[in-house]
């Protein structure tokens, strides 16, 4: 192949180059724009369980208690044995669990949402570690100590060393955490540690009214998995926890986002291969008429001794590079979109089962929503199938036109008689 | 001297139409062979035949002995590169390459440096004596520049054996007479050997031997049947 008359090619036919590049750039833009918004949508959809490290959350809905007096269980949860615990533990898949004890605690004077939890999981509630504005963090071994919600402690007057009563049990104020800055799932006002949860849930009257609550029981599961499995995994850990469990998922959230982004996350891949299919269809156009054209210019080729396998590669490498050209063009275009994509902000709402205070107190589940920047940018695997599809229909392109013009039989073209 | 193209009794035909019947004739190197014949006559198809661009009806065509029509395309492809020059009375240069580029067109498929192509090139093209005009595009060049590109074109893989067809049709006739004083030059630096289709009685006079094609027979200037 010769490079000097590629280009020369090229150079010379300007409006036939630029209608192949724009055309071929213009499907890659699409295609690759597409996928990038919906892959930032799907992306955005797990930033709530990003944000404290897990891919799963599970729980299992509940009976909602006949008052709501003292520590009650939010209704949306209800206890996980231990040897349902232990199955999920055993799943292929499970990286790791994460134990909760999430609780209402409807005292005389005021409602606090409070949580119990293992301040040595790496993971889940425990990241609010660092969150942590003054004093200290949950220990391995605390008893009677809690971390508030910097923001809950300011409204209700606690600082550090303040008491606070969880179901008649007095509790230290040992820290205080900015509960933004470690995720939006399951916060609570109070965090005290998970042991001391169990306690509180297995002598609270309105929990056992409803449930028969065991001293080595949970109610809200974070779950590390492994990323190829987080699907697979959730199917698993329903069939354990039966019809009333609650899974939570990026993909459960992603069902939370609306029609727009679920028929792009549908039919985006498909959009993108029709614009590819538009696209090619262009490019065909161009190589026909180029073809076409060059008859004579080819006639001469096979006169001169080009061999038929030299002038298909010559005119599959114009295709190509025009296919390459097309390409790179639509990644910029694309990269620009995905850019200003990636400057607006996507609010995913949390499912009601995840908020932190009942629904039915003002300010409650229906207005809680993570709201994060759409993390759309393109990444090497998209702009690997972008430039590989584009290529690959160039290459189809550029073969199969230039095969039929290489039979060209040099005298119908050159002939003078 | 053995000969360099021997044609056995070549026939073409087109459907109903005989184009070629018959044709022989023997080319020896360093020759210059000329084929008249009126329009239609068959000249054109038979330099095709020769030249391996169309596969005849019946016959052999046998070069330093070989029989080219056994050559599948390809094949014959390779052979036209390394052993045929051929002259177009279109000269059917590339309109986007310059003259030098024009000439170097058959060397473009062949593995060769940028460089020696290059100078293999420039050296065909001061060959024709157009080394100044190198860089210009064919739509910058008179009919006879251009004839004298394609000339150096036919030339530049130093083939024994050149085919013109009508090389001075589209020529003024002073054109047509430096076309014809440059293949007598060419024969006598090169040693190749020369076919050409022409009208010209100019072109005809200079050749050493000269072919009538009537009706799609090859005969000798004395009216026989060639061989």
């Amino acid at each position: 192949m010769s490079l000097h008359y590629l280009f020369a090619e090229l150079r010379n036919h300007p409006m036939r180059a630029f209608t192949g590049i724009l055309s071929i750039a213009i499907g890659v833009a699409l295609f690759v724009s597409l996928q990038a918004y919906a892959d930032g949508y799907r992306q955005a959809a797990r930033a709530p369980l990003v944000e404290v490290g897990a891919d799963l959350t599970a729980q299992r809905q509940g009976t909602v208690p006949g008052k709501f007096e003292g520590v009650v269980f939010p209704h949306s949860t209800a206890p996980i044995r231990r040897d349902e615990i232990n199955q999920i533990r055993q799943l292929p898949g499970v990286q790791a669990v994460a134990e909760v004890m999430f609780f209402w605690s409807f005292e005389p004077d005021r409602f606090v949402a409070g949580l119990g939890l293992d301040p040595s999981d790496t993971f889940g509630p425990s990241r609010l570690m660092a969150g942590v504005t003054a004093g200290r963090f949950l220990q391995a071994g605390d008893h009677g100590v809690a971390v508030a919600d910097s923001t809950y402690a300011q409204q209700n007057k606690l600082t550090l060393g303040s008491i606070v009563l969880l179901g008649g049990q007095s509790f230290t104020i040992v820290g205080l955490a900015d509960t933004s800055r470690a995720g939006q799932l399951a916060n609570a006002n109070l965090y005290i540690p998970l042991d001391d949860a169990r306690v509180l849930a297995n002598t609270a009257l309105q929990v056992r009214s409803v449930f028969d609550i065991r001293p080595d029981d949970a109610n809200l599961l974070f779950i590390k998995t492994d990323q190829t499995r987080v699907d697979q995994v959730a199917t698993q850990i329903k069939q354990i926890l039966g019809n009333k469990a609650i899974v939570s998922s990026g993909q459960s959230f992603a069902a939370e986002l609306g029609s727009l982004f679920a028929l792009i996350d549908r039919f985006g891949v498909l959009v993108g291969l029709i614009a590819f299919l538009f696209a090619a269809a262009l490019l065909l156009r161009v190589v026909a008429s180029s073809v076409w054209e060059r008859r004579r210019e080819v006639a001469v080729m096979r006169a001169v001794g080009w061999r038929q396998r030299d002038v298909m590669i010559q005119l599959w490498g114009e295709t190509l590079v025009l296919a390459i050209a097309g390409g790179l063009v639509g990644l910029a275009l694309a990269a620009l979109t995905t850019w200003a994509m990636s400057r607006s902000l996507v609010t995913v709402p949390v499912p009601w089962e995840l908020s932190p205070s009942p629904h039915f107190l003002p300010g409650g589940a229906t207005a809680f929503a993570v709201t994060v920047v759409l993390p759309a940018h393109l990444t090497l695997n998209l702009v690997m199938w972008a430039l590989g599809l584009s290529a690959a229909g160039a290459s189809l392109i550029g073969l199969w036109l230039p095969r039929w013009i290489a039979k060209i039989h040099p005298p119908e073209v050159l002939s003078n008689e | 001297m053995s000969d360099l193209l021997q044609a056995k009794n070549l026939h073409k035909s087109f459907g109903v139409l005989q184009a070629v019947r018959e044709a022989s004739l023997r080319i020896a190197p360093g020759e210059i062979v000329a084929i008249m014949g009126r329009s239609g006559s068959g000249k054109t198809t038979l330099l095709h035949m020769l030249a391996g661009l169309e596969r005849p009806t019946a016959g052999k065509i046998l070069y330093l002995g070989e029989d080219v029509g056994r050559l599948n395309e390809d094949s014959l492809a390779l052979w036209r590169r390394a052993n045929i020059g051929l002259v177009f009375q279109a000269f059917h240069l590339i309109p986007t390459l310059s003259a030098k580029e024009n000439v170097a067109f058959p060397l473009y498929p062949m593995r060769m440096s940028i460089v020696e192509r290059s100078v293999r090139a420039g050296a065909h093209l001061d060959q024709v004596g157009l080394s100044d005009r190198a860089q210009h595009r064919p739509s910058r060049l008179s009919g006879g520049e251009q004839q004298r590109v394609a000339i150096a074109r036919a030339l530049v893989n130093n083939p024994p054996l050149i085919f013109a067809d009508e090389p001075t049709g589209n020529l003024d006739s002073d054109t047509g007479d430096e076309i014809l004083e440059l293949f007598k030059k060419l024969r006598n630096e090169t040693g190749a050997a020369f076919l050409i289709i022409t009208h010209d009685d100019k072109v005809a006079a200079a050749a050493d031997r000269v072919l009538i094609m009537i009706d799609g027979i090859l005969q000798n200037e004395a009216g026989q049947d060639n061989e």
